[in-house]
């Protein structure tokens, strides 16, 4: 299964980029890491060169709301239907109770939304969602 | 025995003799060779078809339709390596509005098909046939994913099929694609029924000038009190080019040369005059230009040497105008860091030092706001042309 994954925006942490890559090709996944500081847009364009299944984007400098509002337009402009949006890391920028930014990031067209979580728990509730679409 | 050089122009030829290089302005009643032969007979008949060495920018540059599946990587890539190739791009399509885009109406030297990284299935559908149909080309070209050749070779005449340009890991690979396009533009010049006549002349490859010259961009610093980093504007009758180190460039993608071009083939002052007063008449800063040359908008349909000279201040002004950030469409260089830019072909014999100061002050005040601009150089004996093929001896 593909995954298109990266860190979105202005965000430069790479180590965590490159753990979810590691632990990503470790659980199968044949990972397109497109690195730190990646635009929306050129997620969605390696999920459409590479027809992948999952776009796993990543954020710890809480500013990922600015840089993802605007994936529901996105995905309107081309048939992504089959693709699983997952965002994890640190999504706000201060406390921010959880119950807000799930919904919030949800709304924007996140199937999957992982908040200041574990990595291994987030790829977990990826292929629990898999295996249920499945 | 020494050697004699020649370019053919589209509007002079130019002919270098042990260091002296005599210019002739074309006479366009008569095709190139006859021309070429009337004026310069006598003297090639003093040379060995071997010692004779041709290059020609008479037919200006080819045109490209891209069309690609994203921008982001396949439209990106396939641009930037056309660019390298010194061809023109003319126009980009994203195939999935591909619907939406009106098909050029004029003739496009190469299509370009991108999409997909090998394995991926299904891209193009009959949507990409029906806008094929409707365009006229020379020569198409798919580069995208494997999975397509078999649907692409049965619906698409003479589709020449090559290694994908986006890599399994999305990153470009373009050395194949880049080698075709360079060579499609040499064919392109040896094609030409005039310049295939030239070969009676010599016993050597005609190359194309835009190649001789940035074959060149490496000797500059012999010949010329250049500062890195730098550019060179090559403004002729029929085309602008323009020659660049690849560090100024900022999405910097294709690595194999230090110094890549850009043909600007509808911004010549002779041959494509027309084109260059549209492209002025449509720029935004037209009018403030043209009151600062102390002009007005009339010197764009006079045929006199004041109006030649306001054309080629224009012409400097688009050119840097397309690659700087202001404008989309062409690759975007880096023009507040350069140190020094170098102006040859024609406009260098019209030109003064103090024409070219004014309109590049023009240009960094307006754009940039700057009140210092680069160190200009005129190349006045027109020369940069031959270095190369004085070191090829």
């Amino acid at each position: 299964m593909k995954v298109v994954t990266g860190v979105v925006g202005n965000d430069i942490h790479v180590v965590a980029n490159r753990l979810i890559d590691i632990s990503l090709q470790e659980r199968g996944f044949d990972v397109f890491n497109l690195g730190v500081n990646t635009y929306l847009e050129e997620f969605v364009d390696a999920v459409i060169e590479t027809d992948a299944d999952v776009l796993l984007i990543s954020s710890l400098n809480g500013e990922a709301e600015g840089w993802c509002r605007d994936l529901g337009i996105l995905k309107n402009r081309f048939d992504l239907s089959k693709v699983v949006f997952m965002i994890g890391g640190n999504l706000s920028v201060g406390e921010v109770s959880i119950d807000e930014i799930i919904p919030k990031f949800k709304n924007y067209g996140f199937d999957l939304v992982s908040h200041q979580s574990d990595l291994n728990e987030g790829l977990d509730k990826l292929e629990a969602f898999l295996k249920e679409r499945s | 025995m020494s050697k004699i050089l020649i370019d053919i122009g589209s509007t002079y030829f130019k002919v270098c003799e042990k260091d002296k290089i005599e210019q002739y302005f074309r006479n366009f009643e008569r095709n190139i060779f006859d021309d070429f032969q009337n004026r310069c007979g006598d003297i090639l008949s003093q040379y060995a078809k071997e010692d004779i060495h041709i290059c020609s920018s008479a037919n200006g540059g080819l045109s490209t339709l891209i069309i690609g599946l994203t921008h982001s990587f396949s439209l990106k890539y396939a641009t930037n390596i056309a660019y390298n190739a010194g061809i023109n791009i003319i126009d980009t399509v994203l195939y999935s509005h591909i619907d939406e885009y009106t098909p050029p109406l004029e003739q496009i030297d190469v299509v370009i098909i991108v999409g997909g990284i090998d394995g991926v299935e299904n891209i193009f559908d009959e949507k990409l046939l029906h806008y094929i149909r409707q365009i006229s080309y020379h020569n198409i070209v798919y580069v995208g994913s494997d999975k397509s050749h078999d649907f692409l070779k049965e619906n698409i005449e003479n589709i020449f099929i090559m290694q994908n340009i986006i890599t399994d890991k999305l990153k470009v690979k373009g050395e194949e694609l880049k080698s075709y396009l360079t060579n499609l533009y040499q064919q392109d010049i040896m094609g030409k029924e005039d310049i295939k006549q030239l070969y009676e002349f010599t016993a050597n490859q005609i190359y194309s000038t835009p190649y001789i010259v940035n074959s060149s961009m490496g000797m500059m610093y012999e010949t010329f009190d250049v500062a890195d980093p730098f550019i060179l504007i090559d403004i002729g009758g029929a085309t602008t080019d323009i020659h660049y180190s690849r560090d100024l460039v900022i999405d910097n993608i294709v690595s194999e040369s230090e110094y890549d071009r850009l043909v600007f083939k509808k911004l010549g002052v002779f041959k494509s005059r027309d084109s260059l007063v549209f492209s002025a008449k449509n720029n935004e800063y037209v009018y403030e230009l043209l009151e600062y040359l102390n002009v007005t908008e009339n010197i764009l349909e006079e045929h006199s040497q004041n109006a030649t000279r306001v054309l080629m201040l224009l012409s400097i002004f688009l050119v840097l105008y397309k690659t700087s950030l202001h404008h989309n469409l062409y690759v975007n260089l880096q023009l507040e860091k350069l140190n020094s830019i170098i102006f040859t072909g024609g406009i260098t014999k019209i030109l003064s030092q103090e024409d070219v100061d004014m309109i590049v002050k023009f240009f960094y005040k307006k754009l940039f706001n700057f009140n210092n601009i680069p160190t200009l150089i005129l190349d006045k004996e027109y020369k940069i042309w031959t270095l190369t093929m004085l070191k090829g001896s």
